[in-house]
């Protein structure tokens, strides 16, 4: 096992570095000039890496948004002596981001895939195809399948970043309800499965969308699908209906956007239910039964994003310790987990104040990788870090809104709490904003993959 | 495979021409939350912020923050930061280039 392990890891590297010179690499990073605006990492070949004298390996689960710029941001700051391997199950990511996009055809699923080569070549992640199934946290080492067969990483410290899973509600327990009724919240094949649905619906029918109680992934996510639907409908299949039934107690992000789009932009389109939890789903009918009442709703089309909970690695390490035992608490100036020591928790799986989204998932990973480079150094972390959101939402097939939020750390809830002059939303959609939101998805993707 | 090697250790001979380099720089992780929308060191993406003088960064954050301009990301975002804080932003983007 363990020399198939090191024979994968050495071509993993070594195909990196055959690829980089293949491309007649070396530093063809420039020391660009300012006409030269590309990122550093848009170049080929590995980037060269700090000295720091700094040691240890590190074993990172997820190659999500948390997880892979985690493993770019320990190598580029703490150096090459920090080994570091990131464990996917995949052999690519889907960007949840912009999936939306995908239901109009605005935007193509494969442009929404990333690789992990760049990361391998650029930076010298060892990247392991696998699927982690356990972690020894007293031995220090994580299990995992690769085709078939078992195996083990040691660990000085171990990242937890599996994004999140669903709790079902009852109808909704097997694959081919899943399917029947997909969520598209974790974006590729569910994704296709709800256009291919939306693309059959018969005019003047209803798509029928619900939203979880907080905490979910994207909080304007769910709002921006609504009106992204609403759209399309209206264009291809006048006198259709989009319902929004949502568990939470109103609109939970961009209230003044959302509440203009539904009431004014898709006046008789969309219909918004406040208090609406789904109790259960009856696929062969058609219904949704909610809290709101005992009258169940009927849909052509089923939309229903599941609650969410972090992904199973958390709680099976014993890690959901937050009330409602789904997501793992940390301490957010390092996000070592508040259970166990030397294991940390980033992104969508972790409880913190801040919102699960991939912009600051994105800014987690890098407090988190400054503050294990400054652990395995000796050093304390960094007493004050700073945090931020930020997010473009299509409106229509055209315009686009925004919202953002910086977050300062609190020492005495000892919280990252959202800086009040700093949150706001857009004024209104706009197509300047449409462009500006590739801009913001093609850099902010880099960053964590390039 | 030998050749391999050699090659690797060719590649990795530009990092041992750097000093040693510490396990923290003062304002990094805090110039870190400009990269996802300007680029990874702060090369890319909306505007190019890296290696201009320190001066220059943080009058311009200063500026946008001062604007009353609640519908501009920028006049949002920049509030989110103490004057002490835009001056540690400013010294390690202009040491990028």
């Amino acid at each position: 096992m363990k020399n198939v392990m090191n024979r994968r890891r050495m071509l993993a590297t070594l195909g990196g570095l055959s690829a980089a010179l293949l491309a007649g690499a070396m530093p063809a990073r420039a020391d660009d000039g300012e006409h030269d605006r590309r990122p550093r990492s848009s170049t080929t070949g590995p980037v060269p890496l700090p000295v720091t004298g700094i040691k240890g390996k590190v074993v990172i689960v997820g190659g999500g948004m948390a997880g892979v710029t985690l493993a770019k941001y320990l190598r580029l700051w703490g150096g090459a002596g920090i080994d570091v391997t990131l464990v996917e199950r995949e052999g690519a990511y889907t960007s949840n981001i912009l999936s939306n996009l995908v239901l109009n055809g605005n935007v193509a699923m494969s442009s929404l895939s990333f690789g992990y080569a760049k990361v391998a070549s650029s930076y010298g992640v060892k990247v392991l195809q696998a699927n982690v199934d356990g972690v020894d946290a007293v031995a220090r080492r994580v299990h995992y399948m690769r085709n078939g067969l078992p195996g083990e990483l040691p660990y000085d410290r171990l990242v937890l970043a599996p994004g999140i899973d669903f709790d079902f509600p009852p109808g909704l327990t097997t694959a081919e309800a899943q399917l029947a009724a997909p969520h598209a919240w974790k974006a590729g094949a569910q994704t296709l499965a709800l256009r291919d649905q939306l693309k059959a619906m018969p005019a003047g029918g209803t798509f029928l969308m619900t939203i979880p109680a907080k905490p979910y992934r994207c909080p304007p996510g769910p709002y921006e699908r609504a009106c992204v639907v609403a759209d399309w409908l209206r264009r291809n299949k006048p006198g259709s209906k989009v319902l929004v039934l949502d568990a939470n107690p109103g609109i939970t992000a961009e209230v003044a956007t959302f509440t203009r789009a539904f009431n004014v932009t898709y006046q008789g389109i969309v219909t918004y239910i406040p208090n609406a939890a789904v109790t259960t789903v009856d696929i062969g009918a058609h219904f949704v039964y909610t809290t709101f009442g005992s009258t169940p709703f009927h849909g052509d089309v089923l939309n229903v994003i599941p609650p969410h909970r972090a992904g199973r690695i958390v709680a099976d390490a014993g890690l959901a310790n937050d009330p409602v035992g789904k997501f793992a608490v940390v301490d957010v100036l390092s996000y070592e987990s508040t259970m166990i020591p030397g294991i940390h928790v980033i992104g969508d799986a972790a409880a913190t104040t801040m919102p699960k989204a991939g912009h600051i998932a994105n800014q987690e990973a890098k407090v988190c990788a400054d503050a294990m480079i400054r652990l395995m150094a000796g050093l304390a972390p960094d007493p004050s870090p700073v945090t931020n959101s930020a997010c473009y939402s299509p409106i229509t097939r055209e315009t686009a809104s925004w919202l953002t939020s910086v977050f300062a750390y609190d020492p005495v809830a000892r919280a990252m709490a959202a800086v009040p002059a700093s949150s706001g939303e857009a004024h209104a959609p706009s197509k300047d904003h449409y462009e500006d939101m590739f801009i913001w998805f093609d850099t902010l993707m880099k960053d964590a993959f390039a | 495979m030998r050749h391999a090697v050699l090659l690797a250790a060719a590649l990795a001979a530009p990092a041992l021409a750097h000093a040693q380099a510490p396990a923290s720089v003062p304002g990094r992780l805090l110039a870190s939350n400009c990269f996802q929308c300007h680029g990874t060191d702060g090369r890319g993406g909306f505007d190019e912020i890296a290696g201009k003088s320190p001066s220059e960064i943080v009058n311009k954050l200063k500026e946008m923050r001062a604007e009353n301009k609640p519908g501009e990301i920028m006049n949002r975002h920049a509030a989110g930061y103490t004057d002490a804080q835009l001056k540690l932003i400013g010294d390690y983007l202009a040491t990028r280039k």
